[in-house]
């Protein structure tokens, strides 16, 4: 386990250095994204605004604003595409440079994302959610958020962050078969910015359609962490949505595994 | 000692058609091409040997290195690596191999040089003294003070070469495999190279096996080569074998007083050879006469004394076959005649 950490943790540690040589490309990130957010703000206040009940989906106005940054910041630190760099390595054939080394491939690049987690986190992530707490305080009167639910919002996080790059190693692993993924990678992007919650609360769709979110991977990765931090589950149902990430993380982990190996029979290096 | 027995490779790949009409009718046949990239390749190198692997593109010597370093799994065969199968075992065996492929860097793009190499040393598990100890030596083979400190990116070809064996040397391997290393370098450092692959191999015993289509790099490190050819192993021994086998043509240059005086002269009567055995060639102009022979056949000091005898010989030059030539009459034949290892 130390060991492991010797070998992984300058992965982590050097992903960081490198997202800081191009700054330039993350302020744009940052840029983009906050545009993003605040655009669904509007949208959302314009909802609110011409709507006559005051809860939507289960949701106050001012829920909705913590639920729209919340989710923005959880989105930052959650959603670390690594099927980019595995289908990058493959087109390129630099994956391998990775295999020639005594590591585990998905192991550097869960470290990988690891680092690019942390400072996305340091970055946009940890400001403005400090910023939204103030404004939940002072803005909108609501009271500061508990420790034990921060507590919780975290643990939960952590979980969604393996239960994302999990997912997305298995994605990648569709790039071994195609070579080129681009297309895929741009629908998957579409659908799971629906599917997380990320455009839509989930507590919108119909009883029905919310039953199936519930046996998907996708719930789990941006909508479950941020419902704990909205405080909208009970002490049991905390419980379960927890469980039911710690599921995803082994499931998905012994299914990469399984690619993983069906995968490496057939590797085709390209390019000399 | 590394053991490679019958191992083959094939790929599989959707059929292609010319032309966009072919395109479109790619989109819905289903037809494969198989493609053997290597086939049924046998060879074992014992510890300390420098071995060139040679063979023209495309003839399976990448694959081949893939194979052995873990990375491609073999259709059929197997190969050991010090006793360890590199497709069941990659890990443990990345342990004990370095690896450079000269048309692709290990080394973090982003990152100082420096940075590389200390997150190698983690990968390698390799000691703080063994990692002073062996910057010292590769410092001195490889002179990487001078960029060690600028990120990858901004390194010249040769420089990032240098870099690349360094890294791949930094946990002191038993193995180490070079793909193309003096691939697109100049004269200068491709010496350093050379120089620095020879002194790892005589200092650690390290066994070398060397990809490339310089065929000084095999003229100077390699004592043993093997050659393929579409896949197929066509020649394995020693270089010295290999010249008497394929170069027993020499080439005599005389500068003479006056050539008018050997054009009466007949080989085939003089020395009792058939004309493919024993050339002559006058030039006129610069009373130069060249007798292409085989060393075999007739010694120099016979050919010498004959024309000594009907002119004055002025300047005398004797070439051997070169290398290339040979590798050069050998890809073009083909797999004309198969190998006596």
């Amino acid at each position: 386990m130390l060991k492991a950490l010797r070998i992984y943790a300058p992965f982590a540690i050097n992903e960081l250095k490198r997202q800081m040589a191009y700054k330039g490309a993350f302020y744009l990130f940052i840029f983009i994204s906050t545009f993003g957010s605040f655009i669904s703000y509007y949208l959302w206040m314009a909802v609110y605004g011409s709507s006559e009940s005051a809860v939507l989906g289960g949701l106050t106005q001012n829920e909705m604003v913590v639920y729209i940054f919340m989710t923005y910041v959880t989105g930052c630190v959650v959603t670390i595409s690594i099927a980019d760099w595995v289908s990058d390595d493959i087109v390129k054939g630099t994956v391998s440079m990775n295999l020639i080394k005594p590591i585990d491939y998905r192991m550097s690049l869960i470290a990988r994302a690891l680092g690019n987690m942390i400072y996305r986190f340091l970055f946009p992530g940890v400001i403005v959610w400090i910023g939204l707490e103030i404004y939940r305080v002072w803005g909108l009167g609501m009271k500061a958020t508990g420790i034990l639910t921060i507590l919780a919002y975290i643990v939960s996080v952590a979980m969604s962050f393996l239960i994302f790059v999990l997912f997305d190693f298995c994605f990648g692993m569709i790039a071994f078969f195609t070579t080129y993924i681009f297309g895929m990678l741009m629908a998957k992007e579409a659908l799971l910015s629906f599917l997380t919650g990320q455009l839509i609360p989930l507590s919108f769709f119909p009883e029905s359609v919310q039953k199936v979110f519930d046996f998907l991977p996708f719930s789990s990765m941006i909508y479950t962490p941020v419902m704990i931090y909205l405080e909208k589950y009970s002490q049991k149902e905390l419980a379960f949505v927890l469980f039911r990430q710690a599921a995803w993380v082994v499931l998905l982990y012994v299914l990469g595994s399984l690619i993983w190996k069906k995968v490496t029979g057939r590797l085709v290096v390209l390019g000399g | 000692m590394i053991e490679v027995k019958h191992i083959s490779k094939d790929f599989v790949s959707a059929k292609k058609y010319p032309g966009f009409k072919g395109a479109v009718k790619g989109l819905f046949s289903n037809e494969k091409v198989v493609k053997h990239a290597v086939e049924d390749i046998s060879f074992s190198i014992p510890d300390g040997e420098i071995v060139g692997y040679i063979g023209s593109n495309g003839a399976g010597k990448s694959t081949t290195i893939k194979m052995m370093t873990g990375i491609l799994k073999p259709t059929g065969g197997e190969c050991l690596v010090n006793g360890i199968n590199p497709s069941k075992k990659r890990k443990e065996n990345a342990q004990n191999i370095g690896v450079v492929f000269g048309q692709r860097t290990q080394l973090w793009w982003d990152l100082p040089l420096s940075e590389s190499f200390s997150i190698l040393k983690e990968i390698y598990n390799v000691s703080d003294e063994d990692y002073q100890e062996q910057m010292k030596f590769l410092n001195r083979v490889l002179e990487l003070e001078k960029f060690f400190h600028s990120p990858v990116r901004t390194l010249s070809l040769g420089q990032r070469m240098r870099a690349d064996l360094g890294a791949a040397l930094l946990h002191n391997p038993k193995v180490l495999y070079l793909d193309e290393p003096t691939i697109g370098l100049d004269l200068v450092v491709k010496d350093n190279i050379r120089d620095a692959i020879r002194e790892i191999n005589r200092k650690y015993h390290t066994t070398v096996i060397l990809t490339t289509h310089d065929i000084e790099d095999i003229e100077e490190l390699c004592s043993r080569i093997i050659i393929i050819d579409e896949g197929k192993k066509i020649y394995d021994g020693s270089l010295e074998n290999l010249k008497e086998e394929y170069g027993t043509m020499r080439t005599v240059t005389m500068e003479v007083k006056s050539v008018e005086k050997l054009q009466k002269l007949d080989p085939e009567k003089e020395f009792g050879t058939t004309p493919e055995q024993c050339r002559l060639e006058l030039d006129r102009e610069n009373n130069v006469c060249q007798v292409t022979f085989d060393k075999h056949q007739i010694q120099v000091p016979q050919i010498l004394s004959c024309i000594m005898e009907l002119t004055e010989v002025k300047d005398v030059q004797i070439q051997e076959t070169e290398l290339a030539e040979i590798v050069k009459a050998i890809y073009r034949h083909g797999n004309g005649e198969e190998s006596k290892c």
